[in-house]
């Protein structure tokens, strides 16, 4: 039987986030193939695939928790959204702008706008669903993800987490807290 | 940033992995772990004026498009460039106070340490600010020179402009600029107006603001103008001199004091004072005595005056303290690096802060003052001795890198060597090719490294190419000190890189001028204090031929650009009608408005403009076309 890998996701500390947006703007770059000077200057609309959070006196960014049974992929009608390869990939193109994954998204994490930069004769609006894609369509010839947010992170509030070394760290971590306390009562 | 080189200059290339096999951070190491910088910030949208901010506006406009007051992108962006524009402006018009007050102290016999080295040149100055200095005593003129120019700090009728404005820019100028309401009446009334009129509340049309704003950058020209005239009395005009620069000027057998900063009333007095201690050093064990170099513009005004050799520019002063051999590092105000003290504690070199508003946390202070220099010197200096008997001769590392450098054109060197050619009219030759074709225009390069590219490779890049097509070149501040060091400031820079006409026009000036060859590729005109001494060439030849600056085949280019007195230099100059290059992305592309209104309106308003540009190849082709352009106007 093949093992399929469980998905990474990105985790926030919200502790470190100071909500300077820098992985907004990071992420909305990274989207749009130019640079930051370039689109503000050509006044391009770039769209962010996360967004940054305030709670009480917390702050954090939201974005795709990739989930392992993703509701937005078993929901989307035209296959969009779907898994493949441990990322829950989105297809913008197939999207029809029907907001069915928004509604079924328990964390919020799609939002549905319109690209006024697309000039395309559409006969309706022109929305489509964005998400975080783990910046898939940045990954190299050597497979590293590499998610634009983390990069940009000054606090290093957010990491791209790998679940299952993740969890192994967690288990260890139990693990030396267990054995402390057995030495501790031996003595 | 790990793809793109960080210098081209050998010596710190050498520097750089001893430093990091050692642990020791550099600048380059903290830009590297500053990465990535805040987007918001980098367009210049983000307003702490208040404490209701920070805000911050979203250029993608999803989210807020106004700061907590409703204040807009336009708004913030002009009052942050605005606020920029007069710290460079304070800046520079407090080192110009400061020499204003010394030659009033010289005037009344209070500051013994100084005296008037250029009298012809003072009583030049008298005349131009028509104070009618014949026949009165040196020292009455030096007085009445002084309170001239602190007038213009003090004036309070906003309808009569600072004296070193008005009289050292073409009338056509002036008046212009006074119809747009930005010619300045006191250097220290228009800082505090733009700070006033930017704290929130206030002025918050972008482009009002940004008037604001080009006023206080013709205050910043006045102060930097008086400056340079006045350091000139007081310690000789510069005359062209034949030197060193880069890292290899340093000494192994000598007591090697580097002194860094922007001002000469010290280091001027340091070099004085040097010289008669040179025995105690030597008592020391210090074969060679004592050896003096530059870093930064405190280093541009002794090289250009003394011949002192320029250790380095902005971006590697903390390679200075790394080659271990630097006994005493002298700063006083400006562009240093509070990096230098936790580095220097790696060795035994000692940090000494000089003025009482400059401080750095670990350094050794030794305040100065005018009327007891000499005893503040001597002290500098044998604290550099008594560090030099700890000298750890194993952390020696002295890169085996320098270059020949002429500097020291100042105008009057200038005019100097021109009269050579013709002494009738000095300004015929230089006019004469410049209609003829042969020098298809003039640069001025100023200013500045910045870690965002690659150190002193747009100034070299740009002039080689400029050089190519017969553009002559001036240089200040740390873009002098790139080709001081990197070899574009000497005779065998002309011929290997100069256009066949320029090279011509270079070695008829420098046979005549007694060169025994060409001028050199690009003219040390000083630091970055002194970049008015280019404009004094250009409105000469701007009068001459009866014109405006806003017609002369003349640009400037700061493209490594960093300081707000950078800002504020770029801005005068495009309010003078310069074309003037910027090689970094300012913190103004958050606002279209500002940014049409710098790179676009203001020809139309000023006849200057900015061109951003960070591609050297490219921003040398669009600096010869702005020359062509300009050509065409006046039909050569
Ligand atoms: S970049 Fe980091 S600190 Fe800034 S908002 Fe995003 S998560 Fe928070
Ligand atoms: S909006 Fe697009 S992605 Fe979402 S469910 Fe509909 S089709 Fe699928
Ligand atoms: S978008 Fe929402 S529902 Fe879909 S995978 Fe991500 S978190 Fe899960
Ligand atoms: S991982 Fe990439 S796509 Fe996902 S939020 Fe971050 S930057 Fe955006």
């Amino acid at each position: 039987m093949v093992r399929v890998k469980e998905n990474f996701f990105i985790y926030a500390d919200p502790r470190k986030c100071l909500g300077c947006k820098n992985c907004e703007l990071a992420c909305a770059i990274a989207h749009a193939d130019c640079d930051l000077q370039t689109a503000v200057t050509k006044g391009l609309q770039l769209q962010p695939r996360n967004l940054v959070v305030q709670v009480d006196d917390m702050v954090m960014p939201i974005q795709c928790r990739q989930c392992e049974d993703a509701p937005c992929a078993l929901a989307c009608p035209t296959g969009a959204i779907y898994q493949e390869d441990g990322f829950v990939k989105i297809n913008e193109g197939n999207c029809i702008g029907c907001k069915v994954c928004t509604m079924v998204c328990p964390f919020g994490a799609i939002s549905i706008t319109k690209d006024i930069n697309d000039n395309s004769n559409y006969r309706t609006k022109k929305a489509k669903a964005r998400k975080c894609d783990l910046c898939f369509s940045r990954i190299q010839d050597n497979n590293e993800v590499s998610c634009a947010c983390v990069e940009a992170c000054p606090t290093k509030a957010i990491m791209l987490v790998d679940y299952e070394s993740y969890r192994k760290k967690l288990i260890e971590e139990r693990g030396k807290e267990l054995v402390r306390a057995h030495t501790k009562t031996k003595v | 940033m790990s793809k793109m080189n960080k210098t081209i200059d050998p010596a710190v290339n050498y520097l750089l992995p001893l430093a990091k096999k050692a642990g020791l951070e550099t600048a380059w190491d903290r830009y590297e772990a500053m990465q990535p910088q805040c987007g918001f910030g980098e367009l210049g949208i983000c307003c702490r004026i208040c404490w209701k901010g920070p805000c911050r506006i979203d250029p993608f406009g999803n989210g807020p498009q106004r700061g907590v007051c409703g204040a807009d992108a336009h708004t913030i962006v002009a009052r942050n460039l605005s606020r920029m524009i007069v710290a460079g402006a304070a800046a520079h018009s407090e080192h110009g106070r400061h020499v204003a007050l010394t030659l009033l102290e010289v005037g009344e016999g209070h500051a013994p340490a100084y005296q008037i080295k250029d009298e012809q040149k003072l009583r030049d100055i008298a005349e131009k600010l028509n104070l009618s200095p014949a026949g009165k005593d040196i020292k009455q003129v030096a007085k009445e020179v002084a309170l001239a120019s602190l007038e213009d700090f003090s004036r309070q009728k906003h309808s009569i402009p600072c004296n070193w404005a008005k009289e050292t820019m073409s009338a056509e100028r002036v008046d212009k600029l006074a119809k747009l309401g930005v010619m300045p009446h006191n250097i220290d009334a228009v800082i505090t107006e733009i700070m006033g009129r930017t704290h929130v509340g206030c002025d918050a049309d972008a482009v009002n603001v940004l008037l604001g704003g080009l006023k206080g950058a013709l205050a910043d020209y006045t102060g930097m103008y008086l400056s340079t005239e006045l350091s000139d009395v007081l310690f000789g005009t510069p005359e062209p001199v034949v030197t060193a620069a880069n890292l290899g000027v340093l000494k192994k057998d000598a007591v090697n004091i580097a002194v860094h900063g922007h001002n000469p009333l010290l280091s001027e007095i340091i070099c004085d004072v040097a010289l008669k201690m040179n025995e105690e050093a030597k008592k020391a064990g210090a074969k060679e005595g004592i050896n003096i170099v530059g870093i930064c513009c405190t280093g541009n005004e002794v090289m250009m005056r003394r011949g002192i050799p320029l250790a380095t520019n902005y971006l590697s002063q903390e390679l200075a303290i790394i080659t271990g051999a630097v006994d005493a590092m002298v700063v006083d105000v400006q562009c240093i690096m509070p990096a230098i003290t936790s580095l220097a504690e790696c060795f035994h070199t000692q940090v000494i802060t000089t003025m009482r508003e400059n401080k750095i946390t670990g350094a050794t202070h030794i305040e100065f003052h005018e009327d007891s220099a000499f005893d503040s010197a001597k002290k500098i200096v044998e604290v550099a001795i008594d560090a030099f008997k700890r000298r750890d001769n194993r952390k020696v590392n002295i890169p085996d890198y320098k270059q020949t450098a002429i500097a020291g054109f100042s105008a009057e060197a200038i005019m100097a060597a021109l009269s050579k050619v013709n002494a009738k009219d000095p300004l015929k030759p230089l006019i004469d090719n410049i209609v003829n074709g042969n020098i298809q225009g003039i640069a001025l390069f100023a200013g500045c490294n910045n870690p965002q590219v690659t150190q002193d490779n747009n100034f070299i890049t740009i002039a080689k190419e400029l050089a190519k097509n017969n553009v002559l070149m001036l240089a200040t501040g740390c873009g002098a000190g790139a080709f001081a060091k990197n070899g574009l400031m000497t005779q065998e820079a002309t011929e290997a890189y100069a256009g066949d006409s320029l090279k011509a026009v270079l070695t008829a000036i420098g046979k005549a001028a007694g060169f025994n060859g060409p001028l050199p590729l690009v003219l040390h005109m000083g630091s970055c204090v002194d970049n008015t001494r280019a404009v004094k060439v250009a409105v000469a030849v701007a009068d001459n031929l009866g014109v405006d600056l806003d017609k002369l085949p003349v640009v400037a280019s700061a493209p490594e650009a960093m300081a707000e007195k950078a800002v504020a230099i770029g801005t005068w100059a495009v309010a003078l009608g310069l074309p003037t290059h910027i090689g970094i992305v300012p913190q103004i592309m958050g606002s279209s408005v500002v940014a049409e209104f710098l790179t676009e309106k203001a020809k139309d308003l000023l006849g200057g403009y900015f061109i951003v540009e960070t591609d050297p190849e490219k921003a040398a082709d669009q600096l010869f076309t702005a020359i062509k352009e300009r050509r065409k106007g006046l039909g050569i």
